[in-house]
Formats: C-alpha cells, sequence, structure tokens
C-alpha cells in the first residue's frame, strides 16, 4: 500500500532541495507552453476567418432550356431534397434581370422584354459542414442527377486553394505542437533525473529495505504531474492578464473553451507524470 | 515443517577479475537460528550479505530465501525477501535525505503500516537505542556510535524475521557493544534468525546461533 503522507512529505522534500530546478522547470514549461496556446489562439482565430469566408460560397445551379417555368418547383423541391442542402432560392428570369440592373447600375436588357435572354438559376444555401470540395462535388453529383438542373457554378478554384492553405496551417500546426510537447516531456523528464542523481544512494537504500518502484517514482510522478499543469495553467494566465490590458478592434481573437483549456492543463499535467516516471526509471534500474 | 530461513546450496561466484569469492558454499539457517560467520577483512562477508539479498547472483547453485529461489529477473520474489530482511552495516545504510526517525521507521513505511503504529514503535526503538534526542537529525549529523545505532533500530522495528548484521562491532565503544550484544541476544530469544558477519570471533555467546569461519571462498 502507498502511503500518501510518505508521498507528500517526498514531494515536499524534492522541492525544498532543489527548489532552483523545479523554479527552471516550470518557468522553461510555462515558456513553451505558452506559445502552444498562442498558436492555439491563432489556429482559432484563422479558423473562424475561413468560416466567414465559406459561408460566403454562393452555389448557382442553372436551370436547362427548354425547361418550362411550370417545371421549375419540381426542380427546387429535388434540390431541397439533397443532403447538405439548405435551401434553394429560385432565381427567375425577372429577378436575374433586377439583380444584373442592381449590380451594373443600368439596365442592359431594355428592348428584351418579350426575349430575356438570361438564365434562370437556383441560389443553394449549403449547410456549413458540407462547404468543402469533397461535399460540395457530391451535392453537384446529386444535382446533375435531377432532371432540368444544369450547370452548378461555385468558387472552385478559391476553395481548393482556402483548403490547401487551412490543411497546411493545420500541418505545421500539428508538427509545431507535437514539437512543443515533446520539447516539454523532454525537459521535465531531464529535470527530474538532475533532481534524482544526487538521491541514488537513497534510492538504493529504499529499494533495499523493499520498497518498490512504484514507491519511490511516485512523489516524482506526483511532481511531474503538479509541474506540468501548473505551468500550462500558468501559460493560460499570462494569456488572460494580456487580454486585459491588450484590445484588438479588426479581430476578434478566438478562444478555445473553458473545458478545453482544462483538458489541456490536464494532458500537460499527465505529460508531466510520464515525464516523472521516467525521469527516474533508467536510475532505478540501476539500482535495483 | 517451517520453510529454512535461508540456504546457500552449492554457490559458487567469481569476482570481475575472474578470482573465487565462494567454492561450493553451503549454508542453511533454520527458523529461530542464527549464523555467526567469522572471516578476514575481504573474504566475501560483505558478498554473502549481498547474495541474500538479491544484490548479486551466484555463478551456480542456489541462493533460497524463505523457500523462494533468488533470480537477477525475478524482482518480485527479490522484493518480497528484502521486506522480511533487516540489515545493518555493509550494503546497508541509512538514507541521507531522511532524519532519523524516517529512516527508522521506513521499514513500516514501505510496509504500508498505520502511522500510529509506526509512531508507537519509533518511540520504543528511540528509547531502546538512545536516540531520542537525534531524533530529528539528518545521518551526516550523526557520529559514528549514533549511526550504527540507527541502524539497528531499523533493523528492529519492522520485527523482520532475519537480521543480517556486518560488523556489529563496527564504530562501537565497548559501552556501546555491550548493549547492542543484549538487543542481539533478545532478538535471537524471540524466535528470529540473524546472520552476523564479523571480522573477529563476537566473544559471546548468541542463544541458537552457530560459527564459521569463511577462508578461501569456504565455510569451516
Amino acid at each position: 500500500m502507498i502511503r500518501i503522507a510518505h508521498i507528500a512529505r517526498e514531494f515536499g522534500r524534492n522541492l525544498r532541495r532543489n527548489p532552483g530546478t523545479a523554479f527552471a522547470s516550470i518557468l522553461s514549461l510555462t515558456l513553451l507552453f505558452l506559445l502552444f496556446d498562442l498558436f492555439w489562439l491563432a489556429a482559432g482565430t484563422s479558423d473562424r476567418f475561413y468560416q466567414d469566408l465559406l459561408s460566403g460560397i454562393r452555389v448557382e445551379v442553372f436551370v436547362e432550356e427548354p425547361v418550362a417555368d411550370s417545371s421549375v418547383a419540381p426542380i427546387k423541391e429535388g434540390l431541397e431534397n439533397i443532403e447538405g442542402v439548405f435551401k434553394a432560392e429560385y432565381v427567375s428570369r425577372g429577378l436575374a434581370r433586377e439583380r444584373l440592373t442592381g449590380l451594373v447600375g443600368a439596365d442592359l436588357l431594355v428592348g428584351y422584354d418579350e426575349t430575356n435572354p438570361l438564365p434562370r438559376s437556383f441560389v443553394l444555401t449549403v449547410e456549413q459542414d458540407y462547404l468543402r470540395t469533397a461535399a460540395l462535388e457530391e451535392v453537384e453529383r446529386h444535382v446533375r442527377a435531377i432532371e432540368g438542373a444544369g450547370e452548378v457554378h461555385y468558387s472552385r478554384v478559391w476553395l481548393a486553394k482556402a483548403e490547401n492553405t487551412k490543411s497546411i496551417f493545420l500541418q505545421v500546426g500539428l508538427a509545431l505542437g507535437a514539437l512543443i510537447l515533446a520539447t516539454a516531456l523532454v525537459s521535465s523528464t531531464n529535470n527530474i533525473r538532475l533532481m534524482t542523481r544526487a538521491r541514488a544512494v537513497g534510492f538504493r537504500q529504499m529499494l533495499l529495505l523493499g520498497a518498490g518502484r512504484l514507491f519511490i517514482s511516485l512523489p516524482f510522478i506526483v511532481e511531474g504531474f503538479l509541474i506540468g499543469g501548473l505551468s500550462a495553467a500558468l501559460g493560460w494566465g499570462i494569456i488572460f492578464y494580456g487580454r486585459t490590458k491588450i484590445t484588438f478592434s479588426r479581430i476578434e481573437i478566438i478562444f478555445p473553451s473553458q473545458d478545453d483549456i482544462i483538458m489541456f492543463c490536464l494532458v500537460t499535467a499527465l505529460l508531466g507524470a510520464i515525464s516523472g516516471y521516467f525521469g527516474l526509471r533508467k536510475l532505478l534500474r540501476e539500482q535495483a | 515443517m517451517k520453510e529454512p530461513v535461508f540456504e546457500l546450496e552449492h554457490v559458487h561466484m567469481r569476482t570481475d577479475r575472474g578470482g573465487h569469492v565462494f567454492r561450493d558454499l553451503n549454508l542453511k539457517v533454520e527458523p529461530e537460528q542464527s549464523a555467526v560467520i567469522v572471516g578476514s577483512s575481504g573474504c566475501g562477508k560483505t558478498s554473502l550479505a549481498e547474495l541474500l539479498v538479491g544484490l548479486r547472483f551466484p555463478q551456480t547453485g542456489e541462493v533460497k530465501l524463505f523457500g523462494e529461489t533468488l533470480q537477477r529477473r525475478k524482482k518480485r520474489v527479490i522484493r518480497r525477501a528484502r521486506k522480511k530482511i533487516g540489515g545493518v552495516g555493509g550494503p546497508f545504510g541509512l538514507l541521507p535525505s531522511l532524519t532519523v526517525s524516517e529512516n527508522i521507521t521506513l521499514p513500516l513505511v514501505i510496509a504500508g503500516e498505520r502511522q500510529k503504529l509506526q509512531r508507537e514503535r519509533l518511540l520504543r526503538m528511540l528509547s531502546e537505542f538512545s536516540l531520542l534526542k537525534v531524533a530529528g537529525k539528518y545521518p551526516e549529523n550523526l557520529t559514528r556510535v549514533e549511526y550504527s545505532l540507527v541502524q539497528f533500530a531499523r533493523a528492529a522495528i519492522a520485527n523482520q524475521p532475519l537480521i543480517i548484521i556486518d560488523e556489529p562491532s563496527a564504530g562501537l565503544d565497548p559501552k556501546t557493544y555491550r548493549r547492542v550484544f543484549e538487543f542481539l541476544v533478545k532478538v535471537a530469544l524471540s524466535g528470529r534468525s540473524m546472520l552476523i558477519l564479523a571480522s573477529e570471533p563476537i566473544g559471546r555467546e548468541i542463544p541458537g546461533a552457530v560459527t564459521y569461519n569463511l577462508v578461501n571462498g569456504e565455510l569451516a
């Protein structure tokens, strides 16, 4: 049975004997996690920006000629039944003329009242989750299967470029995140290794008295857990403090949810616990 | 029938340079019995203690503790065996980062005993070995005599069935040695076993103890 009092005493002893190492450990981890948090904020904000841009995408479906105006209603119904399509707004020749006039500032079709050459179309409102190349291609496939529905237009090239940019950003983010977390793990492991090396004689004696590895490691695992969690919390503390001091008028900074921040602190605490275990493992093997 | 406390069967052990430490060493200590091994410095007394706590392993032969064979890979067996051994001197030392009180109670902490029991036994040990004044000191601040007495107190606190004592008189003045000897007799009378490793004959009779001479890696 592991004694909690023993763990607490050993933990306190570690901090008392190596306050400098513990402080350096917290400081370096806070800095690393701060970097990670800033990137998280940048990713969240750019993602929102990207979503805003996407929501402006217009998907237009042109009605084939010569489909009679009376047959337009079944096409609308068919379009609205496609998965991912929220609404299909019909744009008649007359409405198209009005919009063109609005755009250009003059009616270019004077004299064509009887033979308005503008095509009839539907403007589709697509659900946010479907504003992706693959999903829109699927929507387009369904549109083409509807009798009377013709060309489908949307900003394909722009969408592909935007998706590519987002993918690059995500990959860089993941690589950077992994690098920062790995650095945190290595740094924390090394700090604990430094703290424990001087206590090798004590560990040998504990092992001789029949103590298990977990009994010896647990105070360091707890220490790693607390240092990891505390550093992550400090990183967020600095950011939230900064938020009260700096205001951005043009960009709305998107903060992660409270649950995500708590989860992040827990993950870093877990990372610290793992580093506590690894920091001692080799030494205990040598001493066993 | 009870298992022997420990048993060495045809133990051969060589030094790193190839010389013999033990040649066909056989030794069995039954419960309530003790063994006193006398041998000159460097004859392998500490190696014998290290064999029994699983710090070293023989090239051939078997080392059994409480019926279980100690093997390098069987860490759990070794840990279980170590919990049943109290040690003084040789490979056993005090933890520099713990106070005298914490060092003495450590076997009970490892065994997961209740704090009340730990306090009771600690108080008894501190009184028995006259260590009350140094209870809060760290090992580096102890005299040689105090250091030895703390080791004895730690070896006695958990009532383990085997106590290994490497050089019981080391660093002790005659008066303290008499007290320690009384402790050894008390341990023997309580039915616990001891392995006493000494450079010179211990000079007095310990109940239930058999004395052997360790010469050239063999017991005589």
